[in-house]
């Protein structure tokens, strides 16, 4: 979220820094579009990983105590 | 989500008769996927033997099948079309659409996803209702959602109709009545089973239509994104920096409020989360779609540089100012009629299944909503319950085949452009606030909904979008094309200040409780 925000501020104020080319053909701006998509996917892999290996686990342990 | 884009994408604008010769291809593509959808329904029908069925599938459709029906009612032809289009005619600036969209899954997925799947029955109103004052409550979530998905629903509605007149040669009548006919039939008789289904196979088409695409684009450059680019570059100087779709920094931050938090909002994603058995399957389930929509839009990336180079903007744009053709014409290039008759075909696929979505949840909050909870307090049976959903399809059916045929010709971009700013602002807060603070009232939640609901209306209706490019006036009161920026702290603000206002003991006694069923579920 503040990744896409800092990058929609870019667009929003600084337009010629995404124009600037990292590599002949590959803007700035594109590298850097889809890395805030790769993000994404890593932080909901990250988080749904964790959820599903230690919170689970945790939550039931939790049930099971108060029964 | 996605048809956003059409706010820059005036569909109505295409030019009809350039493109519309019969392709009995994509006529044939097109029958083959009725029949086997119809067919899937006819076997909905059978399972489908209580409201529970009806509107969630039982809560028996898996985390993988989940997130491709996800998928489905995120990537609308709009957005397949659109982006493709958008990015095609002004390079950077159609990625802005791409990512925005993809980031509202995130979000979706720490804020929403799992709490809602664990205090709601079938609509979002049912969380925001759960230690609030049920029928006030209700009604105003009913008021947003329906106004959410009316909007929606007519940009489809035209969209379809136009669409299916241009790739197919029918009459723009007779595809509305055609889209809303069938859809009808699958959510009338199939529920959310069938819709769940249809959508799944509708988002397998779509995506390997994509990547097909895509490959053979991609073929064309030595497989490398960069050369592509480069070559685009070469073509039409300055597409890979922002250009003119952005040249007022609020109204990029503003689309960026919207695109991101309208997600959370949409009825009909909302209610996917009922259609699972727990938790656990609801996180999956948007773990897997944000990565199939997220491969989606940087897919449609490529398709839509590869129509700048190979198809060139002089030639989309002859087609239809809006750019909407670009992966069409770009499918024709590439594999000839046969492979444009399969486009086709899947893009009118996509209109029905969308469609189908919305008009369920729609259904959802007039029957199980406004009905049931408000017009009965809660004590209406199985058959009465039943009785009123369909019927509240039929009627909505109905209405957006009404409401296609009366817009028609009218500029889409504005209702889609009020689907997502209601959603951002009538429903996000609300829900939102209602599961993480303690101190929010009846009052307050009721306040922000229709706030929210009406400011948006009000301040779309008073941007450039409308007073300038539709009524012609000189200048607009409002000067952003997107009222997000402004409704959605309001809408914020609203529920923060009424709740310090007002006090609801009941509503904090039953917080606790609802934390413990956000956790451990019912």
């Amino acid at each position: 979220m503040f990744i896409y925000f800092g990058f929609i501020l870019l667009i929003a104020f600084n337009k010629p820094l995404l124009g600037s080319l990292v590599l002949p053909g590959l803007s700035l701006g594109i590298l850097l579009g889809a890395l805030v998509i790769v993000a994404a996917w890593i932080l909901v892999f990250i988080y749904t990983r964790w959820l599903n290996k230690n919170y689970d686990d945790a939550l039931e342990k939790l049930t099971r105590n108060h029964q | 989500m996605h048809e956003f884009l059409s706010l820059y994408l005036p569909l109505a604008e295409v030019d009809i008769k350039s493109l519309g010769h019969f392709n009995p291809l994509a006529i044939f593509f097109f029958v083959v996927f009725v029949t086997i959808s119809l067919g899937i329904t006819y076997w909905s029908a059978k399972l489908t033997k209580s409201t529970s069925h009806f509107y969630t599938a039982g809560g028996n459709i898996s985390g993988l099948q989940n997130s491709l029906a996800l998928a489905g009612d995120f990537m609308s032809a709009a957005s397949f079309l659109g982006i493709a289009g958008l990015v095609a005619l002004n390079g950077f600036d159609g990625l802005i659409y791409s990512i925005g969209f993809l980031v509202g899954w995130p979000i979706l997925m720490f804020l929403i996803a799992e709490p809602l799947r664990n205090l709601g029955k079938y609509t979002f109103a049912d969380v925001v209702a759960y230690r609030l004052r049920q029928k006030p409550v209700r009604i105003a979530a009913a008021i947003g959602s329906l106004a959410v998905i009316s909007f929606y629903l007519i940009a489809q509605m035209v969209g379809a109709g136009e669409l299916i007149e241009l790739l197919f040669g029918f009459e723009y009548e007779l595809a509305v009545v055609i889209v809303g006919g069938v859809m009808m039939a699958y959510v009338i008789f199939g529920g959310m089973i069938a819709t769940t289904w249809v959508q799944i196979i509708k988002a397998i088409l779509l995506l390997s239509a994509t990547v097909l695409l895509a490959i053979l684009v991609l073929a064309q450059f030595h497989f490398s994104p960069t050369a592509l680019f480069a070559a685009a570059a070469d073509k039409y100087p300055g597409v890979l920096a922002p250009g003119k779709q952005v040249s007022d920094p609020f109204d990029a931050i503003s689309l960026g409020m919207s695109l991101m938090f309208g997600t959370a909002g949409l009825p009909h994603i909302l209610m996917r989360f009922y259609t699972v058995p727990d938790s656990k399957a609801a996180r999956n389930s948007v773990a897997y779609a944000t990565g199939l929509i997220g491969a989606f839009y940087l897919l449609t990336f490529i398709l839509g540089f590869g129509a700048m180079v190979l198809v060139g903007q002089d030639a989309i744009k002859q087609i239809g100012s809006g750019g909407n053709m670009a992966a069409p014409m770009l499918a024709q290039f590439l594999g000839g009629d046969a492979f444009l008759g399969f486009i086709a075909a899947v893009s009118f696929a996509t209109i029905l299944a969308v469609v189908a979505g919305l008009t369920l949840s729609g259904a959802a909050a007039l029957s199980h909503d406004l009905w049931v909870n408000v017009v009965r307090s809660g004590h209406a049976d199985e058959t009465e319950q039943f009785k009123v959903a369909r019927f509240a399809t039929a009627f909505l059916g109905a209405l957006a085949i009404l409401l296609g045929i009366l817009f028609k010709g009218q500029n889409v971009a504005y209702m889609v452009g009020l689907a997502f700013a209601i959603a951002a602002s009538a429903n996000f807060p609300a829900l939102l606030l209602s599961m993480l603070w303690k101190r929010l009232t009846t009052n307050a939640a009721v306040a922000s909904m229709l706030v929210g609901t009406f400011s948006s209306l009000l301040l779309i209706y008073f941007s450039p979008t409308i007073q300038v490019t539709i009524l012609k006036h000189a200048s607009a009161p409002f000067p952003l094309k997107n009222p997000g920026l402004i409704s959605i702290p309001l809408a914020f603000l609203v529920a923060i200040v009424i709740s310090w206002l007002t006090h609801e003991s009941s509503s904090q006694q039953r917080f606790v409780e609802m934390e413990n069923r956000i956790h451990f579920g019912s």
